[in-house]
């Protein structure tokens, strides 16, 4: 393992839906060195999605520390919102890539456009973005829009999203969870490849045993979840 | 029913579609039911001035007596339709009362009509009935009964008897064919404003159905036949409308009343003019056209007329129908002859620039982004794109809104200014003096001559009318017109706003080098300034040129204006009177000199001050009723753009969302937002604009014209134009707030990325 890119300690975090106080994730410790992967695992609503939206800043903690890419974030001192965030919003942009079940492209742009967005926005050149296509074998669809291509083909796209800003950590929330078995082993394959090809950090919150186990560590917030 | 549930579970989770759908409902209905009682309060408070004003005809006995019930009686009998007119005059605490007879009424032509527009008060003039007027001056307390005898019918039908002759009766002049026109005008835009209506309600409704197709699809799946569904849905908006409409009304009526009441009590202090109570129109009209328009336009696609598939193939062909729709609308309102054309052009051409409007927005974003090598750009004009096409609704409403604003300001500005050009004219002077009828008006006009304050003052003038007859000249038939003759020419004449003019053309006028004619005669028979005329005035003929033409506010009547001094001898008038602006002379003074002049005891005065400040009050309601109106559309287009975007948006949020995940701060965001918004409303403004110059264009120089045979002038209002695109602006960000505060929340991942919702492009 090589130096050390995500370092978490005593993250915790609640929710108040109505009056009632919903504690979701207490106490979470994790490191991860770069190039490493981690598999999140644990029963629905265990707080597998909260906890990956903590590691980006897109969620506040109620405690812990988070130190990532060489920022640390102090949950417990009073809220520096806005340096934070925008902290928080400088990784997300050039050094941290986010893929969701569904739905990481925008609907009214064409496979390549989305592409060329995100790595323009992270700072990449976008004359590089149909190569990122033709690596994920979708470069015959670069003209389509998500809606004209199957379930796959548009997660193969937001494979190609985040790979073309060049991030140091990835962190994919069920990436393969609306796909079919089949579709889902090559999207998954394609996630492992060029996880290892770029040498980033990679967190994957999955149900999928099989997929867990082709990570380097493993954490099961069952057994963390507050009781 | 157990359909109905799963219907209805759709907004159970989404309480505020429901709602939205709901508010339309009640605020269109209120908003067109203010609009039609505005209306319909500015057409009576029009109509009111008009009697006010209006020029009626009196008997006169030929001795000069006043008239008396013996003399009602006998030209009753005569057969002649004469109404009793009984002014009372009280002292000033109380007022003036007038008594009229309505079953003499009834001879006047349309009698309910007639008697209802008398039975409210006006300038403080209360009409009664005669038998109480009566009372009222038998009660004494220094009360002064006159009493006049008003005759119907035009002049000479039938011939009166010997002993009595024809005299005008008035309050004011006739505003006449104007008034008229703008209630046209009036009418055009309250139908607008429910075409307006209906494209705000069918746009929410269609989007409650787009977001319900989730459920649909579920239902079909779960084996309930579409027709079903379709039953439930068409129950389920025929109930919905029940319970919107009528609150919708009531508070269409309360805003009205609300409105019209500030209005009056403004008017009150300002005028110290009574409001004129508003027409309480029924409920059940306003009532059963709301229904009709929510059914037709929600329940349109239910409907299996056989024009539908015409329709959808046409639609099918996109813009090139459009188009084709826009330039026949627009060839056809240059063309068209008749007014109902007219009317079909100006329907075209809206539709054609509803279709064509969001279309036009929407290719312009796609050329931009294509044209754009930043990839932000493109996904900004990709964002512009979909937002013209999901919100193309309420877009179009608001286009059309705004194009009537502006229309209706331009309008209004341009009547505003005619009706007080028309009010100069006709009311220069300060009063208006009859010539007793056999009585010496050159002499009085000596007399006049003589008296310090007024000699050579510029300040009263001899008013001479009469006929002349044109001689069929060069090809033109001969016809009669009607002769003014002025003179001495009076400063008040200089206040006249001139058509076309040659230099100073009062000082050639009163040296006699030539005559005046009015628009009507000047477009009838082509004059223009320098042309020469032939007149034949009590059999001589004579030849002058015009040297100026002015304009006629659309009296019907040709015109010609001569110099008194070139009335030949023989010459017969129809009357004769004075126009006096006294000013520091004593009016009193004046009056009870030309009493002694013509050795009458009862002199006709016109108090046109008077007449002016009510006809000046109730232009100034009619004008503030309209303009309300149509600001009240523009909020409504604005609300419904609003609510739109913000049901739209939380379909779509999760996309915004994205920009946040891929590291863009929460300020950009909301930059973008306000770019895309402001982008959206501004473009819509930028195409509404020439469809309300274009829409200002027709009212005046097309359907005016055809309706009354003049025109307005037209005049645009650019500073206005800069308002409106400031309105659009604070649209436009509003929108972009809205946005902005449902992105602070939590955004839900779309459920299925087929694009059901929110995920249209
Ligand atoms: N914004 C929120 N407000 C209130 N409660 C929330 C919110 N977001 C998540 N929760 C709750 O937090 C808990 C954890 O949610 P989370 O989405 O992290 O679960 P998960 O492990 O990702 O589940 P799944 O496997 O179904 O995706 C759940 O009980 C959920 O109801
Ligand atoms: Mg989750």
């Amino acid at each position: 393992m090589q130096d050390e890119l995500l370092r978490v300690r005593g993250l915790a975090k609640h929710f108040d839906s109505g009056t009632e106080r919903v504690p979701v994730l207490s106490d979470i410790d994790l490191t991860l060195g770069g190039g490493g992967s981690l598999a999140l695992m644990g029963r629905s609503g265990s707080g597998k999605s909260t906890l990956l939206n903590l590691l980006c800043g897109l969620e506040q903690p109620d405690a812990g520390v988070i130190s990532v890419c060489g920022e640390l974030f102090n949950g417990r001192q009073p809220r520096n919102g806005r340096g934070d965030s925008r902290r928080w919003a400088d990784l997300r942009c050039r050094h941290i890539g986010v893929v969701f079940q569904e739905a990481n492209l925008m609907p009214a742009m064409s496979l390549l456009d989305n592409v060329r967005l995100r790595a323009g926005l992270a700072g990449q050149d976008p004359d590089d973005c149909s190569a990122w296509l033709e690596r994920l074998e979708i470069g015959e669809l670069a003209g389509r829009y998500p809606d004209q291509v199957s379930g796959g083909q548009r997660q193969r796209a937001a494979l190609a999203m985040v790979f073309a800003m060049q991030p140091a950590l990835v962190l994919a929330d069920e990436p393969t969870g609306s796909l079919d078995r089949h579709t889902a082993d090559d999207v998954a394959d394609e996630l492992f490849r060029l996880q290892a090809k770029t040498g980033c950090a990679l967190i994957l919150a999955t149900h999928d045993a099989e997929l867990a186990a082709r990570c380097e560590q493993r954490l099961d917030l069952a057994h963390t979840a507050p009781a | 029913m157990k359909l109905f549930a799963a219907l209805l579970s759709h907004y159970r989770r989404h309480p505020l579609q429901l709602l939205a759908l709901a508010a339309m409902m009640v605020v269109a209905s209120a908003l067109w039911t203010g609009v039609s009682h505005l209306t319909s309060q500015a057409r009576a408070s029009l109509g009111q001035s008009e009697r006010a004003v209006a020029e009626r005809a009196q008997v006169e006995r030929v001795d000069g007596m006043p008239v008396t019930v013996a003399d009602f009686v006998a030209l009753r009998r005569a057969g002649h339709c004469v109404m009793p007119w009984l002014e009372v005059e009280r002292p000033a605490s109380t007022g003036r009362v007038v008594g009229i007879d309505p079953l003499a009424a009834a001879c006047f032509g349309q009698p309910a009509e007639s008697y209802r527009g008398w039975d409210q008060p006006l300038n403080g003039e209360s009409f009664l009935d005669i038998r109480e007027a009566k009372n009222l001056a038998a009660a004494g307390d220094g009360a002064r009964a006159t009493l006049s005898l008003l005759l119907s019918g035009p002049p000479g039908q039938p011939a009166l008897p010997e002993a009595y002759r024809r005299a005008p009766f008035s309050l004011g002049p006739d505003t006449g064919e104007l008034g008229e026109s703008f209630l046209l005008n009036l009418d055009a835009l309250g139908v607008l404003v429910l075409l307006i209506t209906a494209l705000l309600l069918r746009s929410v409704h269609q989007l409650g159905l787009a977001q319900r197709r989730d459920s649909f699809a579920l239902l079909h799946r779960f084996g309930v036949p579409e027709p079903a569904v379709r039953r439930a849905l068409v129950i389920e908006i025929v109930l919905l409308a029940a319970v919107c409409v009528v609150p919708g009304v009531a508070l269409g009526r309360l805003l009205a009343g609300g409105l019209g009441s500030g209005f009056g009590q403004a008017l009150e202090s300002l005028f110290d003019v009574p409001l004129f109570a508003g027409q309480g129109s029924s409920w059940l009209t306003p009532v059963l056209t709301m229904m009709a328009v929510v059914l037709a336009v929600c329940l349109a696609d239910q409907l299996h007329f056989s024009g539908r598939q015409v329709i959808r193939r046409l639609a099918g062909q996109g813009y090139r129908v459009t188009l084709l729709t826009l330039v026949a609308g627009l060839a056809l309102a240059f063309v068209s002859s008749s007014l109902a054309l007219t009317f079909v052009a100006i329907a075209l051409v809206f539709a054609g620039a509803g279709v064509l409007a969001p279309g036009l927005i929407s290719e312009l974003a796609r050329r931009c982004g294509r044209a754009s090598a930043a990839p932000l750009t493109r996904w900004q004009c990709a964002e512009i794109g979909v937002l013209a096409r999901r919100l193309a609704l309420p877009l179009v409403a608001l286009q059309f809104a705004l194009a009537m604003v502006l229309a209706v300001q331009a309008l209004v500005t341009v009547f505003e200014a005619t009706f007080d050009d028309w009010l100069s004219q006709r009311l220069a002077a300060d009063y208006f003096i009859e010539v007793p009828a056999g009585a010496d008006s050159l002499a009085a006009a000596d007399w006049l001559e003589t008296q310090s304050p007024l000699a050579g003052s510029g300040r009263w003038h001899r008013v001479v009318r009469g006929r002349a007859i044109l001689p069929a000249v060069d090809g033109w038939p001969g016809q009669t017109v009607d002769l003014f003759a002025l003179g001495p020419v009076s400063n008040m004449l200089g206040t006249w706003r001139l058509q076309a003019a040659i230099d100073a053309p009062w000082e050639a006028f009163s040296r006699g080098q030539g005559i005046m004619v009015n628009e009507q005669l000047a477009r009838r028979r082509q004059l223009s300034v320098g042309d020469s005329l032939t007149l034949a005035l009590a059999g001589e003929r004579w030849t002058a040129p015009v040297l100026a033409v002015y304009p006629d506010y659309g009296r019907p009547a040709g015109e010609v204006l001569i110099h008194a001094a070139q009335l030949p001898a023989g010459f017969r008038p129809d009357g004769e009177s004075f126009a006096i602006s006294p000013d520091t002379a004593d009016l009193d003074a004046v009056t009870s000199g030309l009493k002694r002049v013509w050795q009458t005891e009862t002199l006709s005065l016109r108090d046109n001050g008077r007449i002016r400040a009510l006809a000046d009050s109730v232009f100034e309601q009619t004008f503030l009723l309209t303009r309300s109106m149509t600001v009240l559309t523009l909020i409504l287009a604005a609300m419904a753009l609003l609510i739109m975007g913000w049901v739209f948006f939380t379909t779509r949020v999760w996309y915004y969302r994205l920009l946040a995940v891929w590291g863009m701060g929460p300020r950009e965001v909301a930059g973008q937002l306000v770019r895309l918004s402001v982008t959206l409303t501004m473009s819509i403004a930028v195409l509404a604009l020439p469809l309300g110059i274009w829409l200002t264009w027709a009212l005046v120089h097309r359907v005016n014209p055809q309706a009354f045979g003049w025109s307005l002038p037209m005049a645009v209002y650019p500073e206005f134009w800069f308002e409106l695109a400031g309105l659009s602006l604070i649209i436009g960000l509003s929108i972009a707030a809205l946005m902005r505060r449902q992105l602070r929340q939590p955004a839900a991942m779309p459920v299925s990325a087929s694009g059901l919702s929110g995920g249209e492009r």
